[in-house]
């Protein structure tokens, strides 16, 4: 009798939920937890939630909590698509997506559906408005932070001969897409480009590619793969002893880079868009608070600072009565410099043009931690628009 | 049939109908009016659910004739499909109607599959797997590279279907549209079958040399199952493409070959009705664990992640446990089944 009785309380609780959820607003999180980017899929995705618990203790968005569904996609671009209509049949108004495969092959049916999507794929095509015009995110796209670093290097400059340049990039979307930017300005300030390699993600030796572009001296070399790769190429880069320094994207340099490839790491350059964890800034205490004082990756914080911007979005929507695509779509267009409490740099979005900011911050590794050199800023160029 | 104890054929025409009684037709009957129906009372995740299984049963089912029927395997059919989808939306990108856009595009997989087939006549098995996995990598390294046609990394936006000035643009006109392809496609093949060529794509799976010495010239069939295979795969893909409406070259990679290999291993090698029941199940099979992993997320918030972290171990030991307990997949199960009912309560 005992048992029956709890099981109808259980019931009655349940229904209460329900009949509560109701002025919530619904967000949808499309997740990689399982596939082949599930290692810097999960704190990404853990900083989106942990966002979301922030905000609903703060007492939610102009008093409407957020409720989110999360799915795991695996990374797999058919479950992505059916994730996304469950999602949207489960009455989300806003998408956290995460990564090219997804983010990709959703960018028209989030058009049509008018679903406003943030997600962690920095493609620069997703940035003009014309070409995915419910498209966001909050950092700096691929070919923007490329441009960032040549933009420092060749600043800090200062030997008679021009800088020698050479990229290695995996043969894969997410590698490709900010190279051609990359050489076009690399020749505009006056770069020599001297090599071009593939190294896959996958790949576990680099020594022929590294070998065959050591012989052309250069100074700098961009690595555009994910930790795997990075850390095989900046091992065999050691052991061939090269002298040029490496620079490595966003998704190439984290904290477990440091870890899988030591003392290889010294001196080299890493990019990233956010902070990392325990810098000053008026986030990082929030943070701290919100996972005990435990480090989190650099990942982890760009899905925080997605899920802020996005929310910041949301409340300007709801101020103008339309919690709706449309509306959460015109009410990010309306940021101009929005901080989210300094987890990365100022954001903006214009009608016409979707790129957040032109800064990209640049890390100097070491085996121990990151130390961040500068962050660059480049002029909002208008040619540079989906490129 | 009523009344008569078992089926008598009094005709070569009657014995290879596709149904036979009364009662089979009219449950398939019912089977397709429920499915037409299903669209009203379902909402729209399961519809794109009904749409991608649609889709996978059009690609399943051109692998099974291939690989089940006619015995070359093929690594390369996510490609294939890769090949429609892109040929497809660069005809309708440059203006073409949608209907004679796919036709193209399946005739241009027909093409690239004929001559990725070559080589079936002189590689076998694990040789002709091997081939056709080199198949799959240049395929995608070409839609990767080829930037000025494909749109290379950064992937081609396509528009819904449109038919004589009627856009398909949601989940559920979508749904009918692929229904009518599915249907014409297992029924294309179905009848490819029954006739002299099926026959022979049969008789070369089963022993190429004795196939050979009743007179069935190996390199047309080879190349013509190729070709059949290839042009379905290429519908598949050109409706693909414009049902998710953005194509890259990540959609078509090895993963996708696999995954169809899978359907038909677990549904049936060599049965069309396998077939679709192999791109039923696996396209489910993900939504259904994810499911499972939500609820016991609501109990066990620690198991659920490790839980996530098993899918893939979970597909493969389903695969594994098929291979061993049902090498024939599930059409036999079905098989088992309608034998039952129909004997019940006899056991012969």
């Amino acid at each position: 009798m005992k048992r029956l009785f709890q099981l109808i309380s259980l019931v009655l609780a349940m229904f209460f939920f329900i009949g509560t959820a109701q002025a919530q607003i619904k967000i949808g999180i499309l997740s990689d937890l399982s596939g082949g980017t599930a290692d810097v899929g999960r704190p990404y995705a853990e900083g989106i939630k942990d966002c979301v618990k922030y905000i609903n203790d703060q007492g939610g968005i102009n008093g409407q909590k957020i409720e989110i569904m999360q799915i795991d996609y695996a990374y797999n671009v058919q479950q992505a698509i059916s994730a996304y209509n469950r999602l949207k049949s489960w009455g989300m108004v806003a998408l956290q997506g995460w990564g090219t495969a997804d983010t990709e092959a959703l960018v028209r049916q989030v058009a049509r559906d008018e679903m406003p999507t943030y997600s962690a794929s920095y493609s620069g095509h997703l940035t003009d408005p014309r070409e995915a015009p419910y498209n966001f995110f909050i950092a700096a796209d691929y070919s923007t932070q490329l441009r960032g670093a040549l933009d420092f290097f060749y600043k800090a400059w200062d030997q008679d001969r021009a800088p020698r340049i050479a990229f290695v990039y995996p043969n894969h979307p997410y590698g490709l897409a900010p190279i051609p930017a990359g050489k076009e300005y690399a020749l505009e300030l006056g770069f020599e480009i001297v090599g071009e390699e593939n190294v896959g993600l996958g790949d576990m030796d680099a020594t022929t590619q590294l070998l065959r572009l050591s012989r052309q001296q250069p100074d700098y070399v961009w690595v555009g793969g994910t930790i795997s790769s990075t850390a095989v190429i900046l091992k065999d880069a050691q052991r061939l002893n090269m002298d040029a320094t490496f620079v490595t994207n966003i998704w190439g340099s984290d904290e477990q880079l440091l870890s899988l490839a030591g003392p290889a790491v010294n001196g080299h350059i890493g990019l990233q868009t956010a902070v990392i964890y325990g810098a000053d800034v008026p986030g990082m205490e929030i943070i701290k608070e919100l996972t005990g004082g435990k480090p989190q990756m650099t990942h982890y914080i760009r899905g925080f600072a997605s899920m802020y911007v996005m929310a910041e979005a949301i409340r300007i929507a709801i101020e103008q009565g339309e919690l709706n695509g449309p509306g959460i779509r015109d009410a990010s267009r309306t940021l101009r410099d929005f901080d989210p409490m300094g987890l990365t740099p100022p954001i903006s979005f214009f009608p016409d043009d979707h790129r957040p900011n032109m800064s990209v911050k640049l890390y100097r590794l070491h085996q121990d931690g990151m130390e961040l050199l500068t962050t660059e800023t480049l002029e909002r160029r208008a040619e540079w628009l989906g490129k | 049939m009523r009344g008569k104890c078992g089926l008598f054929f009094t005709s070569y025409a009657k014995e290879s109908q596709i149904l036979h009684t009364g009662f089979q037709k009219s449950s398939m009957a019912l089977f397709f009016l429920v499915l037409l129906l299903a669209p009203f009372f379902l909402n729209s995740y399961q519809v794109s659910l009904l749409c991608m299984i649609n889709i996978a049963v059009i690609g399943a089912v051109s692998l099974n004739l291939l690989t089940g029927s006619c015995g070359q395997i093929s690594l390369g059919h996510g490609a294939f499909i890769g090949v429609g989808a892109y040929a497809t939306g660069i005809c309708t990108l440059s203006g073409w109607p949608f209907l004679p856009a796919l036709l193209f595009g399946g005739a241009t997989t027909a093409l690239v599959g004929m001559i990725f087939g070559i080589p079936s006549l002189r590689l076998k098995g694990i040789y002709l797997a091997i081939a056709t996995l080199a198949a799959q990598l240049i395929l995608v390294y070409i839609f990767m590279r080829w930037t000025s046609l494909t749109g290379g990394a950064t992937g081609m936006g396509l528009d819904p279907p449109m038919i004589l000035g009627y856009s398909f643009d949601t989940d559920q006109k979508m749904f009918y549209l692929t229904l009518v392809f599915s249907i014409l496609a297992v029924l294309m093949v179905k009848n490819i079958l029954r006739t002299k060529s099926g026959r022979a794509f049969v008789a070369i799976r089963d022993f190429h040399l004795s196939a050979e010495s009743v007179g069935i010239n190996l390199f047309r069939y080879k190349l013509q199952a190729f070709g059949v295979s290839s042009f379905l795969a290429g519908i598949a893909g050109g409706l693909w493409a414009h049902y998710t409406m953005y194509i890259t070259p990540e959609q078509f990679e090895i993963g996708l070959s696999i995954q169809y290999l899978a359907m038909i291993i677990i549904g049936g090698l060599g049965s069309v009705i396998g077939s679709v029941f192999g791109a039923v199940f696996l396209t489910l099979l993900p939504e259904v664990l994810g499911v499972l992993a939500n609820i016991m997320s609501g109990f066990f918030p620690n198991i659920s992640t490790y839980f996530l972290a098993m899918r893939d171990g979970i597909f493969g030991l389903i695969l594994v446990l098929f291979l061993i307990f049902e090498p024939d997949g599930l059409a036999r199960r079905w098989q088992l089944a309608k034998s039952y009912f129909k004997l019940h309560p006899f056991a012969h």
